[in-house]
Order: structure tokens, then C-alpha cells, then sequence
């Protein structure tokens, strides 16, 4: 278990760093001009005609899962390259702790770090939500917390492991911002491209199956996918739309989201801890 | 009683790329010694160091510590050794206390912080962030945080680096009292009076491999080693440099003008020759002494020695 001695350190060290605090600063500030914004204007701002908590809950789903892999990259790109880089990862392991208890201690404290950055940000938002709206849902709130707390787990998850493959942060700078590019910003195009180069260079009428697939596959999309999975009736009344029903395949359902969201939980940090094991340090 | 070794390597070879930095190495720390790990920089000292605490895999041989193995059974070593590493980094934004905290958690150890602080003196700063201490500060947190738990071995990378004559030898006065307590303490310098000062035994490794393993005296005693003197006498005559020749340990005495030069092995005494003069009722001005000393040994060792005795 001395896992959780990493941990507390970890989250000890991180928690006092000024580029986090800063982040948190704007992320309240961020979530509480959303709540703001579409209660006051739901119809500019949310093309709905009335503001609601579970439509509030999605207009937050997007801004969550941008501030969050953001977040997560300032936190944890550093987490393990940076402790190889410079050599402090040469006290913690004289110390009896094996490279399991690094590796899981690193993720557990910064979890805790982002999680609470999260926690605080969302709490503020939602509370100027409630009185703004004027009325309190508990029940889509909830899941949305739990669901976001997953998102954020995952998306330290996918930082840290990328942060373990290598002892430069330069170069672990250069992955973790590649992986937001590729995944976050301009993954959508590609199976578009794909498509559209594969076709003659035209787009066809009806896009191929698999690109509904394809692009629920960032850890964004997945949790968005996840989260309308979770409220399909909130989804619904707010006028989210997941795109399934379009796509007549098996996988075409709101809970391929678990499915995908369950693998950037796992695969991520069994990649970065086989190479984190193995490496010289 | 049959001694335990501390550390074994045994054929010990570690490859990076095309750059081999430990070649076939064998070496045996007995347990309750000062063993000093001596060699020019990039001789493999730290690699092999980074091998016992399982930092890095070795390409090929073994390497147990306590009798565990170094890779095998690295959670088993690092709870019984205490390490002062190379290179390495505080954690800037905690404090040494918090530091020091640390370890007594990691090691799940019954310890007085501050007492351990002040052995090492660094008990004023301990509730100032680390990322202001300076280069000796550091040191002396570091070893503080080695001497948590009472450890069976302490492994210290190039320990003084960073600390001043005055902290190399309080460094030097801890080693001995944790030695003297038992503890088996195994050290890398690439300053061969450091390891002069304290050590019984001495490995000299270079380009990755085992150059001479002995005490101080026997790595001493098995080189050459001539002291020359040179003496500013007044009064001198032959008759003075024909006694001062019969001294023993005396090659040769030769009175050239003023200055009596005094060449002798190493277990000559140069106050014998002192004295003797004195008797005799020479008047003794200054003296210098060139000593081959055990640097010059050093240098010796890992320079190519074939080239230079040929």
C-alpha cells in the first residue's frame, strides 16, 4: 500500500503549484459565465426555448471536457518525465516503494488534484445555475459528477502514461499536446477526409458506417456519448442527439460510449506502466 | 562468524546503445566495512550505483544487495538501505520536514525527525521549501532522509559534492558514527582523499571495469610510492648525509649547497630524519615534502599505466 504514500506526497507537491491554482481560478470563473450565460440566454446561447438543470448539464458536458483535458495535461505531463528528468524520482525510489507504487501513486494524487480542481469549479457553476433557473434537480447532477469523475480519472489516466514513457518532458510535452491535437481538435476531419479521398474526392450521400465509430473514439466524445447513455430522457428533452439512430449498426447505441470511455480507462495506463517498468531511469 | 556480503556483483555488465558502462564487473562489500568506490568520472561508478537500487537493469551478471537481489527483490533492499544518490532533485515546493515526513511514512519507520535533522544540521531550515536550500542544505536533507530507520547499508553517490571542507568532514564523522553502529557504508567518490580519509577497503574502477580492490595501505604498499624531502640546512656537512643514508626506510640523502635532499620508501619516517638531524646539531630551516601520494596512485590506475611503464 505504499502507494498512498506516493499519493499524498504527490498531491501535496502538485496542489501548490500556481499554474494549477490559476487554472482553477478560471475554470469557476468559466463555469460560472456558462451557468450564467444559458440560464440567462437559452436561447442565444443554447437554442432551447427555456433554460433547465439537465439542459444546463449538457451546455456544461463540452466546456467540462475541454477544461478537463487541458487541465489534465498542465497537471500530468510532468508527473513521471519530469521526476526522471530532473532525478527527484531517485529519492522516491531509494525509498521501499516499487515502480507499481510510483506509477499508481502519481495517478491517484494527481486524480485528486484535477478532481478537486473539477469538484470546486462545477460546485460554483451549478449552485449560480440552481438560483439562477430557480429550481434544483439532484438526480442529473449526480450522474453528471460521477460520469465527469470517470472522464477526469481517464484523461489523467491517458497524461500520466504518456508522461511514463519517457524521461524528457520535452518530449512528453510534445506527445501529450499531439495526443489533445489529434484527438480533441482535428479528429473529426479525418474520417471525413478519409472518406471524401476514398470516394473521388467527393463527399456520398450517406456516410459509411464505421465513421460513426471512428468519431466517437476521443475521450470527449466517448464521455459526451456516455452521458446522454446515463439521462437518455434529459438528452432527449434538451434536444442532445447522439447520431445513433442514423446509423443502422449494432455498436450505433449512446452506450458504445462506455465501451470507448472504458477503453482510454485502461489501455493508456497499461501501456504506461509496461514501458515505466521496463525503462532504465 | 561467517561474514555476510553487503553488496555482490558478480560479472556485473550493463550496455547502453554501443557505450558499455560496467564491463564484467565482480566486486564484494563484506558487511560492517567503509568501502569507498573510487574512479574518474564516467568510470561506471553511478551505472552500477543505479544497479543495486534497480534504476537500471543490467544487460547480463547479478548484482544482490543484503543478499537480495538487486532487480528480483528491490522492495526488500530499499527497506533496509538508505541512499544519498547522485544527481539527484528535492522536491522544491515541500519542506524538508515534509521531506523528511516522507520517508518516515515510505519506510513505515519509528523515527525522531528532528534529532536526525540535527545531526546533519539541517534542522533550522527544516520548515523552509526545499527548492531555496542551496547545494549543501540539499546534501545535508538528503543524507538525513538516508539515516531514517536506521538502515543495515547506506549507499552515498559522491556525498560531498556540494559541502564544504567543513560539512565533507562532519559528512565524514556521520559515516563513521553510523559505521561504528554497525551500519555497512558503501561510497563513490572520484577524490581519492576523501575515500583516503575514511575507508577500509577501496575498489578503483575504470571504463566500466575493476582496476585494484584493497585496503588503503595495501594499495599503498603495492606501488612504488617514494617521499621526497627537501631540507634548507645551515650547518650541514657529509658526514650528516652519510648518517641521515643509514636511517632506515632512507634510499638516498645527497647535500647539494643548503638543501639535503631525502628520497625514501614508504615506511621511512621523515621526522626520524628530522630528529636525527636535530641530534647531530644541524640547524633545520624550512622543509618540503613531495609525496607520491595515493591521487598520484589514482591517476596511475586509470590512466593507461601499461603506456607509461613500458
Amino acid at each position: 500500500m505504499s502507494w498512498v504514500a506516493v499519493a499524498k506526497k504527490d498531491f501535496r507537491d502538485a496542489s501548490q503549484s500556481r499554474a494549477l491554482w490559476g487554472l482553477v481560478v478560471v475554470f469557476v470563473g468559466v463555469a460560472s459565465l456558462l451557468a450564467y450565460a444559458y440560464a440567462e440566454f437559452p436561447t442565444t446561447i443554447a437554442e432551447t426555448d427555456e433554460a433547465s438543470v439537465g439542459g444546463l448539464v449538457f451546455f456544461m458536458a463540452s466546456a467540462v471536457g475541454l477544461f478537463v483535458s487541458l487541465t489534465a495535461i498542465v497537471v500530468c505531463y510532468k508527473s513521471i518525465a519530469g521526476e526522471r528528468e530532473i532525478g527527484s524520482i531517485k529519492l522516491l525510489l531509494a525509498l521501499p516503494h516499487t515502480r507499481r507504487d510510483v506509477f499508481v501513486g502519481k495517478l491517484v494524487g494527481r486524480a485528486g488534484v484535477l478532481v478537486a480542481a473539477v469538484a470546486v469549479g462545477l460546485a460554483v457553476g451549478y449552485s449560480i445555475g440552481f438560483a439562477l433557473i430557480g429550481t434544483v434537480e439532484v438526480v442529473p447532477v449526480l450522474v453528471f459528477l460521477l460520469l465527469t469523475l470517470v472522464f477526469t480519472v481517464a484523461y489523467v489516466g491517458i497524461v500520466v502514461s504518456i508522461s511514463a514513457t519517457t524521461g524528457s518532458t520535452t518530449r512528453a510535452t510534445t506527445l501529450a499536446i499531439g495526443f489533445f491535437l489529434l484527438f480533441e481538435l482535428v479528429w473529426d476531419a479525418i474520417p471525413m477526409l478519409l472518406v471524401y479521398v476514398v470516394n473521388g474526392f467527393s463527399l456520398p450521400e450517406t456516410m459509411p458506417d464505421w465513421v460513426y465509430l471512428v468519431t466517437q473514439v476521443p475521450p470527449s466524445s466517448s464521455y459526451v456519448l456516455s452521458l446522454i447513455a446515463l439521462l437518455p430522457d434529459v438528452a432527449d428533452s434538451v434536444g442532445t442527439d447522439s447520431g445513433a439512430e442514423e446509423v443502422d449498426v449494432f455498436y450505433a447505441t449512446p452506450e458504445l460510449g462506455f465501451a470507448i470511455l472504458l477503453f482510454w480507462l485502461v489501455v493508456p495506463l497499461a501501456v504506461g506502466y509496461y514501458r515505466f517498468d521496463a525503462a532504465d531511469l | 562468524m561467517i561474514l555476510m556480503a553487503a553488496i555482490e556483483l558478480d560479472g556485473l555488465t550493463k550496455r547502453f546503445g554501443d557505450v558499455l558502462a560496467v564491463d564484467d564487473l565482480d566486486l564484494m562489500v563484506e558487511e560492517g566495512e567503509i568501502f569507498g568506490f573510487l574512479g574518474p568520472n564516467g568510470a561506471g561508478k553511478s551505472t552500477t550505483i543505479d544497479i543495486l537500487l534497480d534504476f537500471v537493469r543490467p544487460t547480463s551478471g547479478t548484482a544482490s544487495v543484503l543478499g537480495y537481489d538487486a532487480q528480483k527483490e528491490s522492495l526488500q533492499v530499499r527497506q533496509r538501505i538508505g541512499v544519498l544518490p547522485d544527481a539527484y532533485h528535492v522536491y522544491d515546493r515541500l519542506t524538508g520536514r515534509q521531506h523528511m515526513e516522507f520517508v518516515v511514512e515510505s519506510k513505515g519507520a519509528d523515527a525522531d525527525i528532528e534529532a536526525i535533522m540535527e545531526r546533519t544540521k539541517i534542522l533550522e531550515a527544516a520548515d523552509r521549501k526545499a527548492g531555496g536550500y542551496s547545494k549543501g542544505m540539499r546534501q545535508r536533507l538528503v543524507l538525513a532522509m538516508a539515516l531514517v530507520g536506521d538502515p543495515d547499508l547506506l549507499i552515498l553517490d559522491e556525498p560531498a559534492t556540494g559541502l564544504d571542507p567543513n560539512g565533507a568532514r562532519e559528512m565524514r564523522e556521520i559515516i563513521r558514527a553510523e559505521n561504528d553502529r554497525g551500519t555497512t557504508v558503501f561510497f563513490s567518490s572520484h577524490i581519492m582523499e576523501q575515500v583516503e580519509a575514511i575507508c577500509d577497503r577501496v575498489a578503483i574502477i575504470n571504463k566500466g571495469g575493476l582496476v585494484a580492490v584493497d585496503s588503503i595501505d595495501g594499495l599503498r604498499g603495492s606501488s612504488d610510492t617514494t617521499t621526497t624531502l627537501e631540507i634548507t640546512v645551515s650547518n650541514a656537512g657529509e658526514d650528516d648525509a652519510e648518517m641521515v643514508r643509514a636511517l632506515g626506510g632512507v634510499q638516498s640523502a645527497t647535500l647539494e649547497g643548503d638543501t639535503l635532499r631525502v628520497t625514501m620508501s614508504g615506511d621511512g619516517s621523515k621526522f626520524d630524519v628530522l630528529n636525527a638531524l636535530d641530534d647531530a646539531g644541524v640547524e633545520v630551516g624550512d622543509f618540503s615534502v613531495d609525496e607520491y601520494s595515493l591521487e598520484d596512485l589514482f591517476v596511475q590506475y586509470t590512466t593507461q599505466k601499461q603506456e607509461v611503464r613500458a
